[in-house]
C-alpha cells in the first residue's frame, strides 16, 4: 500500500515538529521498513532542540555506537539560551499577569503599548522577547508553554510578520498538545488573517522552506496550501471537524488552491464528504451537495491525482460501474485504514460508502436481487439482508421499497413526480430571488464600498467553469 | 564595357571642344565626337560638360582635385596600376601635377584615364578593350604632337609596360591553349602588331626613357614648366569621395563611369558617403551594396569591419522599399551571413560593443580599445533589430512565395540558418548580459519552434549545437523538446515585458496542446487568465491566442474529450471566419468591401503556409464532435420549444440544410460525410455512421490517426446507444439490456453504465430491473395544460434570471449581492445558487465573448460588425 501513502507528499508542507506524529504513525504501521522510519525520525529530531529525544533515537538506531558529543554541547547551549530568554520574557510576563494591567488593556494595540510603556516601562523589544522565548520553547518540545507565550505576544505585538508567525506557531503548539477546540479557533483566526491580507503570510519562523518569493498572490497560495495541510490535524480530530473541513475546503478559493498546488488533498476532501453523508440538520447546502461538487473536481483533476478513494467516487457517480466501485472500495478501505488522519474513521467510512452505493443502486434499479446487492457491498448474504433492511428503514425511500423474500428481491416502486410538483419546485425560489433583487437595488452604495475588497482576492487558480473563448482578433 | 568607355572618351573630347575652343579648335573636327552619347553620359563627364557651359573654374577645380588626390593617395596606388615601372612613378606624378594649363592637363588626364582602363583590362585579359584604348591613346598622343607638345613620359611608360605584358600574355597564351575566345585572341595579335609599330615610331623616346627615365622626365618637365603657370585655385573639396573615386584604382565603376578605389584609410569616408546617400531618391541601392562589399574586403581592423557590416546589413534590407514585397533571397542570405560575421566579431572581441545609444563619436576616425577611455569601443547600431528584421523578412518571403512550389521548400531550408543566427545572437546577449534584447531574441527563437513537430525542432537544434557559439539554453541530451520549450518559456516569464510573457505563455500552451497534454495546457490557459485580457492585446497576439485555443480544441479531440473539444472549437466556428481569425486567409466579406489599407494590413498578418493549422481538419474535428454532442441531444428533446436551445448553431444549420436536400448522393466532401453520418446516427445505424466518419480522408493528416479513429468508433457506439434510447423510449415499455448490448456491440457492463448514467442524470425516466435485466421505462404523457404550465414556469425563471443579470451588469461586480442574499434558508437558497452558477457559466463562456466582440468591433474596426452579424 506504499504507493498510496501520502506521507512523503505532504511532509514538505508541515513544520518539523508536526511531522513527528506522522512518522510515529508510520513506524506503527508496516508500510515502510522500521529502520528507515527510525532513521527519518532521527534526522528530524537532530534539527530541533529536543536533544534527549534525538539521543534516544540515536541509541535505538545505532545501538553499538557512541553518542556523538555534539549533543551534549547542544544541550548545554539550549539550557543556557533557555534561561536567558526566560529571564527576558519573565519581566514582561510579570507585568502582564498583574490583574490591574489585564484590566487596563483594551482592543487597541497601539494604546496598550503606550500604556505599558508609560506605567511599567515595557518596550517593544521586551515584548519581542516573549516571542523569542515562545519560539525557543517550541523548538525543545514544550508546546503548551510556547502556546502561552505566543498568545501573550500576539495580544501585544504590532509587528505584522511576527504576529503571523506567532499564529502559525500557536496553531502548531495547539495541535501538538492536542487541544482541538483551541486549535480550531486558532485555525479560523489564521485563516482569516491569510484571507484578509495578501502579503507575507508564510510561516517564516516555524517552517523550514521559506519561499523568498515576493509575489503576494503566490505567497497567499503558499500560505493557503500550508493551511490546508495543517488543518487536517484539526479537522480529523475535532468532533465537528469533517463538516467544517467541507465548509472550508469547498470555498472557491481553497478549492482552487487544492486544484493548483495540492490535488492529493482531494483524498481527504472525498473521505470527509463520504463521512459526513448522514449529517443532517444545520448543515449548509455546500456540505449537503459536497459529493456532487467533489466528483466534478475529481474528474477534472483525474490526470493529476487519483487514488482508491477518489476512484471509488468516480466509478460510483461518473461511470456508474458498481463492480469497479466495489473493487475500489475494498482498496480504499486499506488506504483509509493506513492513513494517519483517516485511520480512525475506517469503519465509519466503510459504512457510509455502503450507504452511498446502495442509495445510487436503488435509485437506478427497480428490482434488485438482495444477493447481488450484498456482493456489491462486500457483505455476505445474511449480513447484507440485515443491512438492507436497516437501510430501507432509515432512509426516506422506506415507503417505496419492499423486500420480497420469496424471490429474494427488493422491489422499488418510485412513482414519477407529478407535474404540479415539478412546477412548484421550479418556481419556488422565484419570490425570494426577486426580493433579493429588490434589496440589492436599494443598496448599490454599500455595494460599491465592498467592491475593492472583493477584487483584492487574488485569483491564483483556475476558474473551473470557464472554457477558453476564441478572440476575434484577426482584424 | 568597351563601348561605354569609348563613349566616355569621345564625349570627353566633345566637352573639350565646347570648353576649350580657343585652344584646340582644329582637333575637334578631327576626332568627330559622337554626340549620341549624351544621354548615357556619366557623372564624371557631366561635371566636365556642365562646367564648360557655365564656367571654366570648375575645370580647374577638377584638375586641382585630381592633383590633390594624387598627392593624397601616394605612391601605393600608382604602383598598383603601373606595375612595370616603379621608380618613375613619383616623378611622373609630379609631372602631372605641374600641368596647369587646362587643355594640356585635360589631355594628360585623358591619357592617363585610358592608360588606367588599359591596365584594368590587362588584369582581366580583355585584349579587345586594350586594343581600342590603345588606339585612342595613340590618337591623343598624335594630337599632342600636333600642338607641338612633348610626348609625356606617361605614354612611353605605358608603351613599355604594355610591351612586356603583351609578351607575357602571349607566352601564357601558348601554354594554356583554348583559354581565350576568338575575338580576344584576335585583338591580342592585333595589339602585338600595333605595339610593334608604335614602338618603332617612338623608338628614340623609348630608348631614351629606358636608358635614363629620370632624365627623360625632367626634360619633359622642364619643357612643360616653361609654359605652365601654376594655378592657385584651391577650393574646398566638393566631396571627398568624389575626388577619390576619380583617380583611384578601379575596382568599381561608379554611376558616373568613375573608378572607385577602396582602401582601409578611405573606409570611413566611403561609409559616410553611403550613409548620406541612404534614403535619397536617386540612390542606386545595388550600387551602394557593392561599394560596401568592397569596403568590407579591404577593411582591416575589427572596428572597420564592424562599421562596414553594420552599414552593409542595413543597406541590404534597404534594398527593398515596399512593405509588401520581400527582400530578394540572395540578399537575405548574404545579410544573414554578415550578421553571423558581426556577431562572431563582437563575441570574439569583448572590447567592442554595439549599442543603440552611444555618445557621439567621430565617424571618420579610426577607433580601437586603446583610444577609448574605458577600453570599450561603443558603436552605434543594433544587432537585435537586424535579427528581428531578418526574421520578419523571412516570414514575408514565405508569405509571398507560392506554398505549393519547390521554391517554398527551398526557402524553408533557410530557416535552419536563421535559427542558428538567432541562437547565436542569443548567446551573444547572454554573454553581454543584456536582458532586454535577450528576451526579444529568445522570443524569436521560441516562435520558430513552438509549433513544430519534435523531429524538426531536433534538426534545428542539432544545427545550433554544431555551431561554435551556442546559447546556454539548448536541447539536452535526452532530446526532450518539451523541456527545451519549458526552459525558454520560463526564461521569458521572468522578463519584464508583459507582451513577451503573454506570448511565451501562449506558445507554451500551444506546445503542450500539440503534444496532447490537454489538461496541462488547459490549466495553464485558465490559470493565466489570458481570456480576460486578450481583447486588449495586439492583433498578432490575438491571432496567437486563437491558434492556441484552436490547437487546444484539437488536442482535446485527439485525447477523446469530445465535449471539451466541441466547446473549445465552437467559438471560433460560430463566427464563420475561421481562416481569418487564424490568419490563414483573407475572408471574403459579403456585404462590405475592405479598403486597400485594411487588405494590405491583413495580408501582412497572414501566417506562412507551413504554420497553418489545417482548417479542413479543424472543421472535421469540430463537426464530428458537434455531431456526437448534438445528435443525442436532438433526440432527447421532444417539443419544438426546447429545440431552440441549440448547442452548436453552425452544426445545426448544416443539418437543416442537409435535411432539405431532396436527393443525397454518395458523400464527397468532409461535410457530406459528417452530415450523412449524423443522419445514420439519428436512425440508430451506428455502423454506417462509423464507416462514414472513418472514411473521411482528412484524418490522415492527424497524428495518431488510427487511435483517433478507434476512439471515434467507440464514441459513436456510445452516443448511438444514447440516441437510440432517447428516440425509441416512448415506443417501448421495457428493453432488454442484452439486446442493446448486441445491437451496439458494447459489453453489458458498458450498456448498464450508460443507461445508469442516463437514469441518474434524469435524462431518461426509466429504471433497471436487475432480475430480468431489462430497462423499464416510465413515460408519462403530458397533457397540453401541463406542458404549458411547465413552459410558463421556465419562462418565469428565465425572466428572473434576466433581471439578475441586468442588475449584475449595473452593479458591475457580479453575484456579490446574491451571495449576501443567501442568508435565507434551505431549498430556496440552494436553488438560487444553482441557477446563478448556471447563468454565470453561460455568460462566461458565450455571452461575454460575444458581447465583448461586438463592442470591440464598434470601437476599432469600423462597420464590419453589421455584416458579420448578418452573416451569422
Amino acid at each position: 500500500m506504499a504507493e498510496y501513502d501520502l506521507t512523503q507528499t505532504i511532509i514538505p508542507y508541515y513544520d518539523r515538529h508536526l511531522v513527528f506524529p506522522l512518522l510515529a504513525h508510520l513506524s506503527e504501521s508496516d508500510t515502510f521498513p522500521v529502520e528507515q522510519v527510525q532513521a527519518a525520525q532521527y534526522e528530524l529530531a537532530k534539527g530541533t532542540n529536543m536533544v534527549d529525544y534525538a539521543v534516544s533515537l540515536f541509541q535505538q538506531l545505532y545501538a553499538d555506537q557512541e553518542v556523538p558529543s555534539e549533543f551534549a554541547a547542544k544541550r548545554e547551549g539550549a539550557v543556557s539560551t533557555n534561561e536567558r530568554l526566560q529571564q527576558e520574557a519573565q519581566a514582561v510576563l510579570d507585568v502582564i499577569e498583574n490583574p490591574e494591567v489585564a484590566q487596563a488593556l483594551r482592543q487597541d494595540k497601539m494604546q496598550n503599548l503606550q500604556y505599558l510603556k508609560e506605567h511599567y516601562n515595557v518596550t517593544l523589544e521586551q515584548i519581542n522577547a516573549l516571542y523569542n522565548f515562545g519560539k525557543f520553547q517550541y523548538t525543545y518540545g514544550n508546546y503548551s508553554g510556547a502556546a502561552d507565550y505566543l498568545y501573550h505576544f500576539r495580544v501585544l505585538s504590532t509587528d505584522a510578520d511576527l504576529t503571523m508567525s506567532s499564529h502559525w506557531g500557536k496553531l502548531a503548539s495547539d495541535i501538538l498538545t492536542g487541544k482541538w477546540d483551541v486549535a480550531l479557533e486558532e485555525l479560523n483566526t489564521l485563516r482569516e488573517a491569510i484571507d484578509s491580507r495578501a502579503p507575507s503570510a508564510l510561516p517564516g519562523a516555524f517552517s523550514s522552506p521559506s519561499g523568498s518569493t515576493s509575489d503576494p498572490a503566490l505567497m497567499q497560495l503558499h500560505s493557503r496550501t500550508w493551511l490546508l495541510h495543517w488543518s487536517l490535524f484539526v479537522y480529523f480530530n475535532h468532533p465537528e471537524g469533517r463538516t467544517l473541513l467541507l465548509e472550508t475546503f469547498l470555498t472557491p478559493t481553497y478549492l482552487n488552491t487544492i486544484q493548483t498546488s495540492c490535488p492529493w488533498i482531494l483524498r481527504y476532501l472525498a473521505t470527509a464528504a463520504i463521512l459526513s453523508r448522514k449529517s443532517t440538520g444545520t448543515t449548509s447546502s455546500r456540505v449537503r451537495h459536497s459529493i456532487r461538487e467533489i466528483v466534478r473536481v475529481i474528474q477534472m483533476e483525474e490526470y493529476q491525482y487519483q487514488d482508491p478513494v477518489t476512484n471509488f467516487l468516480k466509478e460510483l457517480y461518473v461511470e456508474f460501474d458498481f463492480e469497479a466501485a466495489q473493487k475500489d472500495l475494498s482498496k480504499a478501505e486499506t488506504v483509509v485504514a493506513n492513513d494517519f488522519f483517516l485511520g480512525e474513521f475506517r469503519d465509519e467510512f466503510l459504512d457510509n460508502a455502503r450507504y452511498l452505493i446502495s442509495e445510487a443502486y436503488c435509485r437506478i434499479h427497480q428490482r434488485i436481487d438482495i444477493g447481488d446487492l450484498s456482493d456489491r457491498l462486500n457483505l455476505d448474504r445474511d449480513e447484507g439482508e440485515k443491512w438492507i433492511v436497516n437501510l430501507i428503514r432509515e432512509t426516506r425511500m422506506g415507503a417505496d421499497a419492499k423486500i420480497d423474500l420469496e424471490k429474494n428481491v427488493i422491489e422499488i416502486n418510485r412513482p414519477p413526480q407529478p407535474i404540479y410538483q415539478t412546477v412548484i419546485e421550479k418556481t419556488r425560489g422565484l419570490a425570494f430571488r426577486t426580493q433579493a433583487l429588490g434589496a440589492a437595488m436599494v443598496r448599490p452604495q454599500q455595494q460599491q464600498q465592498q467592491q475593492p475588497q472583493q477584487q483584492q482576492q487574488p485569483q491564483a487558480a483556475i476558474t473551473t467553469e470557464a472554457q477558453p473563448a476564441v478572440v476575434e482578433g484577426a482584424r | 564595357m568597351s563601348r561605354f568607355f569609348r563613349q566616355a572618351g569621345d564625349s570627353d573630347s566633345d566637352s573639350e571642344s565646347s570648353s576649350e575652343e580657343e585652344l584646340m579648335s582644329s582637333d575637334d573636327e578631327g576626332t568627330k565626337p559622337t554626340t549620341t552619347a549624351k544621354p548615357a553620359m556619366s557623372r564624371f563627364l557631366r561635371t566636365a560638360g556642365d562646367s564648360s557651359s557655365s564656367d571654366s573654374d570648375s575645370d580647374s577645380e577638377d584638375e586641382s582635385d585630381s592633383d590633390d588626390d594624387d598627392e593624397a593617395q601616394g605612391s601605393k596606388k600608382k604602383s598598383r596600376f603601373i606595375r612595370t615601372s616603379d621608380s618613375e612613378d613619383d616623378d611622373s606624378d609630379e609631372d602631372v601635377k605641374r600641368v596647369v594649363k587646362s587643355a594640356q592637363a585635360k589631355r594628360l588626364d585623358e591619357m592617363e584615364a585610358s592608360g588606367k582602363l588599359m591596365d584594368n583590362a590587362l588584369k582581366i585579359n580583355d585584349w579587345v578593350a586594350i586594343s581600342s584604348e590603345f588606339d585612342k591613346l595613340i590618337r591623343m598622343v598624335q594630337r599632342q604632337q600636333n600642338v607641338a607638345e612633348p610626348i609625356p613620359p606617361f605614354f612611353i611608360r605605358t608603351l613599355t609596360g604594355l610591351e612586356t605584358s603583351l609578351n607575357s600574355a602571349l607566352a601564357k597564351e601558348k601554354e594554356a591553349k583554348k583559354k581565350m575566345n576568338a575575338s580576344n585572341a584576335r585583338a591580342l595579335t592585333a595589339m602585338k602588331q600595333k605595339v610593334k609599330k608604335v614602338t618603332k615610331e617612338y623608338e628614340n623616346d623609348v630608348k631614351q626613357f629606358q636608358t635614363d627615365p629620370e632624365k627623360f622626365e625632367s626634360d619633359y618637365l622642364a619643357l612643360v614648366s616653361t609654359e605652365a603657370q601654376p594655378q592657385k585655385v584651391k577650393k574646398v573639396k566638393k566631396a571627398a569621395g568624389d575626388s577619390e573615386e576619380e583617380d583611384d584604382d578601379f575596382t568599381t565603376v561608379g554611376k558616373g563611369g568613375k573608378a572607385m578605389q577602396f582602401t582601409a584609410e578611405g573606409i570611413y569616408k566611403n561609409l559616410q558617403l553611403v550613409q548620406e546617400a541612404r534614403g535619397k531618391k536617386n540612390t542606386d541601392r545595388t550600387e551602394q551594396i557593392r561599394i560596401l562589399e568592397k569596403l568590407l574586403e579591404v577593411a582591416v581592423t575589427n572596428y572597420q569591419r564592424i562599421r562596414v557590416l553594420l552599414a552593409l546589413v542595413s543597406c541590404r534590407f534597404d534594398n527593398n522599399s515596399s512593405i509588401s514585397a520581400h527582400v530578394p533571397i540572395d540578399l537575405w542570405l548574404a545579410a544573414q551571413k554578415e550578421v553571423d560575421q558581426l556577431i562572431a566579431i563582437i563575441a570574439e572581441n569583448p572590447a567592442y560593443s554595439i549599442q543603440e545609444i552611444t555618445e557621439d563619436y567621430d565617424e571618420l576616425a579610426e577607433r580601437s580599445p586603446e583610444t577609448e577611455k574605458d577600453g570599450i569601443v561603443r558603436i552605434r547600431g543594433s544587432i537585435i533589430s537586424f535579427v528581428d528584421r531578418m526574421d520578419d523578412e523571412f516570414t514575408k518571403s514565405l508569405q509571398n512565395i507560392d506554398p505549393h512550389g519547390t521554391e517554398y521548400v527551398d526557402r524553408l531550408k533557410d530557416e535552419k540558418g536563421l535559427y542558428c543566427t538567432i541562437c547565436r545572437s542569443q548567446a551573444l546577449y547572454e554573454k553581454l548580459g543584456q536582458d532586454e534584447p535577450l528576451g526579444r531574441v529568445v522570443m524569436r527563437r521560441l516562435e520558430h519552434i513552438y509549433s513544430k513537430p519534435d523531429a524538426v525542432v531536433s534538426a534545428l537544434e542539432a544545427a545550433v549545437a554544431a555551431a561554435d557559439f551556442t546559447p546556454s539554453i539548448a536541447l539536452d541530451s535526452s532530446n526532450d523538446i518539451t523541456s527545451l520549450i519549458h526552459s525558454l518559456c520560463t526564461f521569458l516569464y521572468r522578463s519584464h515585458n508583459s507582451l513577451l510573457r503573454t506570448r511565451a505563455m501562449l506558445c507554451h500552451i500551444y506546445h503542450y496542446a500539440l503534444h496532447n497534454k490537454f489538461h496541462t495546457a488547459r490549466d495553464m490557459l485558465l490559470m493565466s487568465h489570458l481570456q480576460e485580457s486578450i481583447h486588449s492585446a495586439d492583433v498578432a497576439t490575438q491571432i496567437l491566442y486563437n491558434r492556441t485555443v484552436v490547437q487546444l480544441g484539437l488536442s482535446a479531440f485527439r485525447c477523446g474529450l469530445i465535449k471539451e473539444s466541441q466547446q473549445t472549437l465552437q467559438d471560433i466556428f460560430g463566427t464563420q471566419r475561421v481562416k481569418e481569425l487564424l490568419a490563414q486567409g483573407v475572408h471574403q466579406q459579403r456585404y462590405q468591401v475592405l479598403s486597400p489599407e485594411q487588405e494590405k494590413a491583413e495580408r501582412q498578418r497572414q501566417l506562412p503556409f507551413h504554420m497553418h493549422i489545417n482548417t479542413e481538419l479543424l472543421e472535421a474535428a469540430f463537426l464530428v464532435s458537434s455531431m456526437l454532442v448534438e445528435i443525442p441531444l436532438l433526440a432527447s428533446i421532444d417539443s419544438e420549444e426546447q429545440k431552440r436551445k441549440t448547442i452548436s448553431k453552425s452544426f445545426r444549420r448544416l443539418m437543416d440544410f442537409a435535411d432539405r436536400q431532396v436527393f443525397t448522393g454518395p458523400p464527397e466532401s468532409t461535410r457530406d460525410h459528417i452530415m450523412q453520418a449524423s443522419k445514420a446516427l439519428q436512425d440508430g445505424e451506428w455502423e454506417k455512421c462509423r464507416d462514414l466518419i472513418q472514411d473521411i480522408k482528412i484524418w490522415s493528416l492527424m497524428p495518431e490517426c488510427a487511435s483517433v479513429k478507434e476512439m471515434l468508433a467507440k464514441r459513436i457506439q456510445e452516443e448511438g446507444l444514447r440516441t437510440y434510447l432517447f428516440t425509441y423510449a416512448p415506443h417501448y415499455s421495457t428493453l432488454s439490456l442484452s439486446l442493446l448490448s448486441r445491437t451496439f456491440s458494447l459489453s453489458l457492463r458498458q450498456v448498464t453504465s450508460i443507461v445508469s448514467k442516463m437514469i441518474w442524470n434524469e435524462e431518461l425516466s426509466a429504471s433497471l430491473d436487475q432480475a430480468a435485466s431489462v430497462v423499464v421505462f416510465h413515460r408519462i404523457e403530458l397533457s397540453r395544460s401541463q406542458q404549458l404550465s411547465q413552459t410558463l414556469a421556465d419562462k418565469v425563471n428565465a425572466l428572473v434570471e434576466q433581471n439578475e443579470k441586468a442588475l449584475d451588469q449595473k452593479l458591475g461586480q457580479a453575484t456579490s449581492w446574491q451571495s449576501r442574499g443567501e442568508g435565507g434558508q434551505g431549498d430556496k437558497r440552494e436553488q438560487t445558487g444553482e441557477r446563478r452558477r448556471g447563468g454565470e457559466r453561460s455568460r462566461g463562456a458565450r455571452g461575454g465573448a460575444r458581447g465583448g466582440r461586438g463592442a470591440r468591433f464598434a470601437q476599432g474596426l469600423g462597420n464590419q460588425m453589421s455584416g458579420a452579424q448578418r452573416n451569422r
